[in-house]
């Protein structure tokens, strides 16, 4: 629905005058002070866990973000008191792993990451894992009408409000980049089948398709939801573009999130 | 409330001291009437057609202060002492008239004006004394005439009343392809947009290229941006109050005209001749023809159309009673293939009773509906969803005017609107994964009273101030639920049918005093309070058909505007130059901006997704006009400036409205070069919206990801365009007239920034890039008009 205006108005302008016009542009961009990123997960599938520490750069910059490797980096899973004190895979990474920390339905997980003096804490509850039926393929039009495959996620959403699904595709090996989610506000207890819209067609016939469903807590999903509005390929931001709402407090961009996991690996037809 | 009231002195010296004063002057004025007076009154037309003129100046000619304007029915009534004297009657466009007044008894006098020219490509406004723009209490308020929107070149060549406004200084144009706009830094929402006394509450066709104001339909046009008559409210920032034509009651003309992206027909005729008329005018779009054209089929599935319809009808039932039906309906259609539909539309209904009581006392009853609603449909897949959305209101509304003696008159009435609103009712296919959704209607009262007093203490003053109570209540049945910090729901309490849940009563104090320095030059001041109980629900940077009103409640207080504005009117060369500058400041309570990622689609706690804060904004506007000659036109100036503050938004820090521009100049021309050529041109400028860019970029989920530091912090490039028009007037016949008009919209085809999106670079994956789209370059029309 966030992208209908734009792609309508472009539509109705491309019908009455024959094209919009699109150029690409110069604009001077403030720089701000490097902020701390961090991602990290904990699922239901055997670990170790990596949690990502990294840096912002000037958007003129090339797509290079400087990791952090001087963070010290826990996991606590509250539910049982385990603590877990995550190390550096290799000096300079930036990607610190959780090899004592396990995953577990119900279990509430807290991450705690320090930077220069600097604490960062995050709180994240593994939701109940929902069955991934299976992954089947639809043709449809996009809105500059043109045929695309799409990949359609069918489940069965458990009775009951709040349940919160984030999804991910891996084509031919390559990460597809675009952020899915969906929450059952509207489905409640329905048979979903939603299909994976892309700005683009990612999905050729016989590509080998590996899709991820993670089912997340509330706050994640809105962390996505909201970071879907300012990604690099989502062209058609419609609301006042804003930090997505993250879960980590104290002042760092990303998100922490415990979640339950399940792939499917299928040849697109 | 609890704020205004605290208050040690309002600008009007607190609540209670208005009043006092109000009713003081009221009783003064009243009470010294007692002499042998007589009163002449009557009807204002224009000869040929029957037409009522609103706003016609009417004075007795011996009797200095006696000026008065034809109402919005063309009523007027003057009283004086027993006497011989002479009527002069006045109308831009139309000979002055002088009549011969043996005031011996109350009289009634009609008038009938005959045009200076004709009518069809009258551009040359009448050189009569016209210097009201100067005497008039009224300040901040536009006027333009039916002649001056023909002539005014606009996009595919389609006459559009909400376009020509906003050349009009502190009247902002919203971009390209958006048909709301901004008056003096209030948000599109806050105008008050009347057809014939209903509310339109979407102005706009085919997502604003195009206006819902069918100019055959319309006869006059009155945008307030600040000192609001007592008689208007419910916005906070504009009334823009639009009437329809009558209808000539004479006899049968038809007329219409063929476009490039439409056709238009109007008919008009007397019902019985000299009591009543009837005016019918349609249009409809033809671009979605162009679409059937193509041989792609996916293409030539899409639809994109619209259509609207005016109807209006009059009868004089008796010499003191005429009454008065109109209505308006307009649908668009947008449409990809099977997949994805939307309709939306406004349909408004007025039934109107004109009476005379006496001839100083004028009413006026309104019965009035309007509804707003829009219809998406999707099929894809498995999913075959509908999704509708209402607003309904019913409004009954009394008017009177009673005209005391001259230079003084008293306006007073009320007006109850319910409102009925249907955020959502989603209906899913079995199959579908979407349940079937009815969120609960809500309904509301929005009652008003007014009083008004127009008085002339003095040749050189004139002042008119009055107080508009409101009040709102917010009614079952219904739960009405609380929310915590985070947005979640602490309680929620039930109200069966009828039940107030939550109540307002906001008094709305306004008044604008001229003062006359010389026959050419004014000094006004001005001050209004106004309040807005219905919001308009919209977290996208510009207006969808989908954007969802919703009435003020237990958590959403009514929003109030208090607007003090200064003025130096001057007209030169015998008024045929007005010269004007306004200053203005207006402060905002309780003004409403969205949580990140809010979810205002069919959801029951939209109410919860919602920020609340308060605005400012002021500026200075420059206008200057040329009414008459082969050359007319005007050029306006505005320098502004309009911010928010709401909390949770910018660290709690004043920030730049997205409408805060500093610059706004349009210029327009209208040159009569020979009397079968006119030709027009405009050109506008303005400082690039405030707008959010990034200001870095991160790497989250194998994605790049913007940082952003601060909300409207950037400006969109600055916005140029320069439109011309040419229109040729046919050989005249007898029965028949017609033109040509060709247009040029965006003659140097100025790529204007619609959007920049921030973007992975295609072609290198390390780099990041900004990609501006604009919507038109050139877009040239042609449009065939005709009458008989």
């Amino acid at each position: 629905m966030r992208k209908i205006r734009l792609v309508l108005i472009l539509a109705a302008t491309a019908a009455i005058t024959g094209a919009a016009c699109k150029k690409v542009i110069g604009v001077d961009l403030n720089n701000a002070a490097p902020q701390i990123v961090i991602e990290g997960e904990v699922a239901n599938v055997r670990g170790p866990f990596a949690v990502r520490i990294s840096k912002t750069v000037d958007f003129s910059a090339s797509n290079v973000y400087p990791p952090v490797t001087n963070a010290d980096v826990y996991i606590t899973d509250s539910t049982n008191g385990i603590v877990d004190h995550l190390s550096q895979a290799n000096s300079d990474s930036g990607v610190y792993l959780a090899r004592g920390t396990v995953g577990v339905v119900g279990h509430t997980y807290v991450l705690s990451v320090t930077v220069d003096g600097k604490q960062y804490r995050a709180v994240s509850t593994m939701p109940k894992a929902v069955f991934l039926d299976s992954v089947t393929f639809a043709l449809n039009f996009d809105f500059n009408n043109k045929q695309e495959i799409n990949a359609v996620v069918n489940f069965q959403d458990p009775p009951g409000p709040g349940n919160y699904y984030q999804y991910t595709e891996k084509v031919n090996g390559r990460n597809i980049p675009n952020v899915f989610v969906f929450e059952d506000r509207l489905s409640d207890g329905r048979y979903i089948e939603e299909p994976l819209f892309n700005d683009s067609a990612y999905l050729q016939k016989n590509d080998t398709l590996v899709l991820t469903m993670n089912c997340v807590d509330k706050n994640i999903y809105n962390y996505f939801f909201t970071l879907a509005n300012v990604t690099g390929n989502n062209n058609f931001q419609t609301a006042t573009p804003a930090n997505p709402n993250t879960n980590i407090t104290g002042g760092a961009l990303g998100y922490f999130s415990a979640h339950t996991t399940q792939k499917a690996e299928i040849v697109v037809y | 409330m609890k704020k205004y009231l605290n208050r040690p002195s309002g600008p009007a010296g607190g609540r209670a001291g208005y009043i006092q004063v109000l009713t003081a002057a009221l009783l003064l004025t009243l009470t010294g009437t007692a002499q042998t007076r007589y009163s002449v009154n009557g009807i204002v037309r224009d000869k040929a057609s029957g037409e009522v003129l609103i706003g016609a100046s009417i004075s007795i000619q011996e009797i200095p202060r006696s000026g008065i304007l034809s109402n919005a029915y063309g009523f007027y009534s003057i009283s004086a002492p027993a006497g011989q004297y002479h009527l002069l009657i006045s109308f831009s466009g139309y000979q002055t008239d002088t009549v011969d007044l043996p005031l011996t008894k109350n009289l009634e006098v009609p008038v009938e004006l005959v045009t200076t020219g004709n009518q069809l490509d009258a551009v040359v406004v009448s050189a009569t004394k016209k210097n009201e723009n100067v005497t008039r209490p009224l300040m901040g308020v536009q006027k333009l005439t039916t002649s001056e929107i023909k002539n005014v070149p606009v996009l595919f060549g389609e006459k559009d009343v909400l376009k020509t406004i906003q050349l009009l200084p502190g009247i902002q144009f919203a971009g390209d392809g958006n048909s709301g706009f901004f008056v003096r830094g209030g948000g599109a929402d806050q105008n008050l947009i009347l057809l014939d006394e209903a509310t339109v509450y979407n102005p706009s066709h085919l997502l604003g290229f195009f206006s819902t104001f069918n100019s055959d339909a319309i006869k006059d046009i009155t945008v307030y941006k600040g000192g609001m008559p007592a008689e208007y409210g419910g916005r906070l920032s504009s009334v823009v109050d639009i009437k329809m034509n009558d209808g000539n009651n004479k006899d049968y003309h038809f007329g219409g005209g063929i476009g490039l992206i439409s056709t238009r027909l109007n008919a008009e005729g007397p019902i019985v001749k000299d009591r009543g008329s009837f005016s019918i005018s349609g249009r409809r779009t033809y671009a979605d023809l162009f679409l059937k054209l193509s041989p792609d089929s996916s293409v030539s599935n899409n639809s994109l159309y619209f259509y609207d319809l005016n109807a209006k009808a009059n009868y004089k039932l008796s010499e003191r009673d005429r009454v008065y039906l109109s209505g308006y309906f307009g649908r668009d259609y947008l449409s990809f293939g099977n997949t994805f539909g939307i309709d939306y539309g406004n349909a408004t209904g007025t039934a109107r009773w004109n009476h005379v009581f006496s001839s100083r006392l004028f009413s006026n009853t309104s019965l009035i509906y309007s509804k707003y609603s829009y219809k998406i449909r999707i099929n894809s897949n498995n999913n075959n969803i509908g999704l509708t959305s209402n607003i309904k209101d019913w409004d009954l509304k009394e008017d009177l005017q009673y005209y005391i003696d001259a230079g003084n008159k008293v306006n007073f009435g009320f007006s109850a609107i319910h409102h009925a609103i249907a955020p959502g009712i989603l209906s899913a296919s079995a199959t579908s994964s979407f349940n079937s959704l009815n969120l609960q209607s809500k309904y509301s009262l929005e009652n008003a009273a007014y009083i008004s007093h127009e008085w002339s203490p003095t040749d050189r003053v004139h002042l008119d101030y009055g107080l508009r109570v409101s009040s709102f209540l917010a009614l079952g049945p219904g739960a009405f639920y609380t929310y915590d910090a985070n947005g979640n729901t602490k309680d929620s309490t039930y109200y069966s049918s009828g039940r107030v849940a939550k109540s307002y009563t906001n008094p709305e104090p306004r008044a604008s005093l001229s003062l006359q320095l010389s026959e050419a030059s004014s000094i006004k001041l001005a001050y209004n309070r106004n309040t807005q109980v219905l919001h308009l629900l919209s977290n996208s940077t510009s207006a969808n058909p989908t954007d969802l009103w919703i009435p003020s409640s237990n958590n959403v207080k009514p929003g109030v505007a208090d607007q003090g504005s200064i003025g130096f009117y001057k007209n030169a060369a015998g008024n045929r130059y007005e010269f004007s500058v306004e200053a203005y400041y207006k402060s905002l309570e309780n003004q409403i901006d969205y949580k990140n990622g809010a979810q205002l689609i069919a959801n029951t706690n939209v109410e919860s997704q919602l920020l609340f804060g308060k605005g400012r904004a002021y500026g200075l506007e420059l206008f200057v006009k040329k009414k008459v000659g082969r050359l007319t036109g005007w050029i306006s100036y505005t320098l502004s400036r309009t911010e928010l503050k709401i909390d949770g938004i910018n660290q709690d820090e004043w920030y730049p409205a997205k409408q805060d521009r500093t610059h706004d100049i349009a210029i327009v021309g209208i040159y009569q070069a020979s009397p079968k050529w006119t030709l027009s041109a405009t050109w506008v400028y303005y400082t690039g919206n405030a707008v959010t860019f990034p200001s870095g970029k991160y790497q989250v989920d194998n994605q790049t990801a913007f940082y952003y530091t601060e909300r409207n912090g950037y400006r969109m490039p600055a916005y140029h365009r320069m439109d011309v028009a040419a229109t040729l007037q046919g050989k005249k016949r007898k029965k028949f007239e017609s033109s040509w008009t060709f247009s040029i919209y965006n003659l140097y085809g100025r790529e204007n920034a619609y959007s920049i999106v921030f973007q992975n670079d295609p072609d290198d994956p390390t780099k990041t890039q900004a990609l501006q789209y604009a919507l038109f370059r050139f877009v040239p029309a042609v449009t065939y008009n005709f009458k008989f």
